[in-house]
């Protein structure tokens, strides 16, 4: 069979249709079968300060002997405003996906000092080969959340804010890792029809498929859209719940598998 | 754009969750679909506008051998005495080996993707190996970006590998597990990023055909064709990464590139000044 597959690889097109639904049959291993990928809010939790860090970093803590985390931070406020000025200066998307890289690095770096007695580490894009190993030695390992595209991020339909943000990098590893869980801390409940920040009428979605979220063509959704975009392709990342981290508790139930939030799944 | 700035600054002094600075985006969700818009039809500057880059398949040309390679170097030597190129290359056969052997081992696209990376890396330095003479050395990818310009300053060439660094962080293919951001779509996002003067694909083909030419004589050349087009004939193979048409449709600074036969190298210049001697793929804004 391998046979088959390399001759078929050397001699078709990659781009074959045909060839490429030969390789669907292939799986993709579950390589971290029992962690979890969290992913912390920039704008909506880390920039609160204390008042919602703190309380998310006990839960944390409390969790580390039954959960494998591994955690990953959003931007938030300062990328908001590197992505403003950035674009007044010309800047293209690629660039401007760097200035965020480097606020949800602080971020990151953050949080990992918070949990420093914990012995969590700080890992780089370059340093997952040693995530397992941090895993089994402390259960979780800190990453920051922007995928490593640098200068490869690619431009959006509309505008310039780089469309794979710290979301879409979190999600990415879950799906590479085929990890258990994907659970986005942020201060909504989860997914309403509209930002329930500004729309009092919004309603709430306890449950939705990525496929009907992306017919609905909402104004807002709770997290980027790239992230339901790629779950309709998703092998491992078949499920992704958004809660709210404000309520205490909620971040323990989310691991324990229990609903939430918001779950948005594949099909 | 002032009106909405104003407006959006407008929204953040109305905030009660203050911890913020003033930026248009302030207390904005970015997924909003108004938010996103910001910026477009904003002027980009362009860092590299001079610079052309070119990819040699490695398919196509270094796996055949030196006899299809080495003349098209002798022409890569020739166009370096005046222009500066970037050159990229590609994985080649131990790639769509890796691919094989990679998909047995039920290893996910993130991994195919990090790994196709070292073959590309490869024959990089087998090009730049080739190109020493020239000052013309191959960089890996964690440093091509941001030294980009100074090196450019300092030798008339760069190789690189041409797949982008998407890693484990590479999008899920709609099917199966190839990855799907390979080595001819990475410098089309790498100048849409710099703004290059031009995009060349060096192929063994003379561009795009309406079926592959390899297998059907008959097949139609397409010499020129907008991108929304190309999308909706679905032609079922393609002599560049499929992932290239929602690349191009998005850009605004990389706007078309050009498909020529590596096969005739005199064609590589004549590209490079602008000529249309192969196929020519562009967007709305070209």
């Amino acid at each position: 069979m391998i046979e088959d597959l390399t001759q078929k690889l050397l001699s078709q097109n990659l781009e074959d249709p045909s060839l490429l639904e030969g390789t669907a049959q292939f799986t993709s291993k579950k390589l971290l079968p029992n962690a979890n990928v969290i992913k912390i809010g920039g704008q909506s939790f880390i920039d609160r300060g204390k008042k919602a860090v703190f309380p998310l970093i006990k839960e944390i803590k409390e969790n580390l002997p039954h959960h494998q985390m591994i955690i990953g931070t959003g931007a938030g406020t300062r990328a908001r405003h590197a992505y403003s000025v950035g674009i007044d200066q010309g800047m293209p998307t690629g660039v401007l996906g760097l200035l965020g890289t480097f606020v949800s690095i602080q971020n990151a770096k953050m949080i990992h000092y918070l949990l420093t007695e914990e012995g969590v580490p700080y890992i780089e894009p370059g340093g997952f080969s040693q995530l397992p190993l941090y895993l089994k030695q402390n259960n979780a390992v800190i990453f920051f959340g922007m995928p490593p595209y640098t200068y490869w991020q690619r431009s959006p339909e509309i505008g310039k804010i780089p469309p794979y943000r710290t979301d879409t990098g979190c999600y990415l590893i879950s799906e590479a890792y085929g990890t258990k869980n994907m659970i986005y801390v942020k201060d909504v409940d989860g997914l309403y029809t509209n930002d329930p920040k500004k729309d009092k009428n919004a309603k709430f979605i306890p449950s939705i498929t990525a496929e009907e979220l992306v017919e609905r063509d909402l104004d807002d959704v709770v997290v980027e859209r790239a992230v339901i975009d790629m779950m309709k392709s998703a092998k491992n990342g078949t499920q992704i719940q958004i809660i709210n981290g404000l309520v205490p508790g909620n971040f323990t139930k989310a691991l324990n598998g229990e609903k939430v939030g918001t779950i948005i799944t594949s099909k | 754009m002032a009106k909405k700035l104003e407006q959006l600054l407008q929204v953040n002094k109305m905030d009660k969750h203050n911890n913020h600075i003033d930026s248009m985006f302030m207390r904005e969700s970015l997924l909003d679909k108004e938010v996103m818009k910001t910026g477009e039809g904003t002027p980009t500057f362009k860092m590299l506008p001079d610079v052309h880059i070119v990819k040699i398949g490695a398919s196509s040309f270094l796996d055949k051998g030196k006899a299809v390679t080495y003349p098209i170097l002798d022409e890569i030597r020739k166009i370096l005495k005046k222009e500066r190129l970037v050159i990229s290359t590609g994985g080649g056969a131990r790639s769509k080996h890796l691919f094989s052997v990679g998909l047995d081992l039920e290893m996910p696209t993130g991994v195919l993707a990090q790994l196709a990376g070292e073959d590309c890396l490869g024959n990089a330095h087998i090009l730049g190996t080739l190109l020493s003479p020239e000052g013309v050395i191959a960089i890996p990818p964690e440093s091509i970006g941001h030294l980009l310009p100074l090196f450019l300053k300092a030798a008339p060439g760069v190789v690189y590998a041409g797949m982008p660094p998407y890693s484990l962080w590479e999008h899920p293919s709609k099917k199966g597990n190839i990855p799907s951001h390979r080595t001819d779509v990475g410098p089309i996002i790498l100048s849409e990023t710099f703004g290059f003067k031009s995009v060349i694909l060096v192929k063994d083909v003379d561009g795009l055909y309406d079926n592959d030419p390899k297998t059907h004589p008959d097949a139609t050349f397409i010499p020129k064709i907008n991108v929304n087009e190309l999308d909706k004939m679905n032609l079922k193979t393609l002599p560049f990464n499929r992932v290239v048409i929602d690349v191009l449709k998005s850009n605004k600074l990389c706007n078309s590139f050009q498909v020529i036969n590596g096969n005739n190298p005199e064609l590589i210049e004549k590209a490079i000044n602008g000529e249309h001697v192969g196929t020519i793929v562009h967007n709305d804004n070209y």
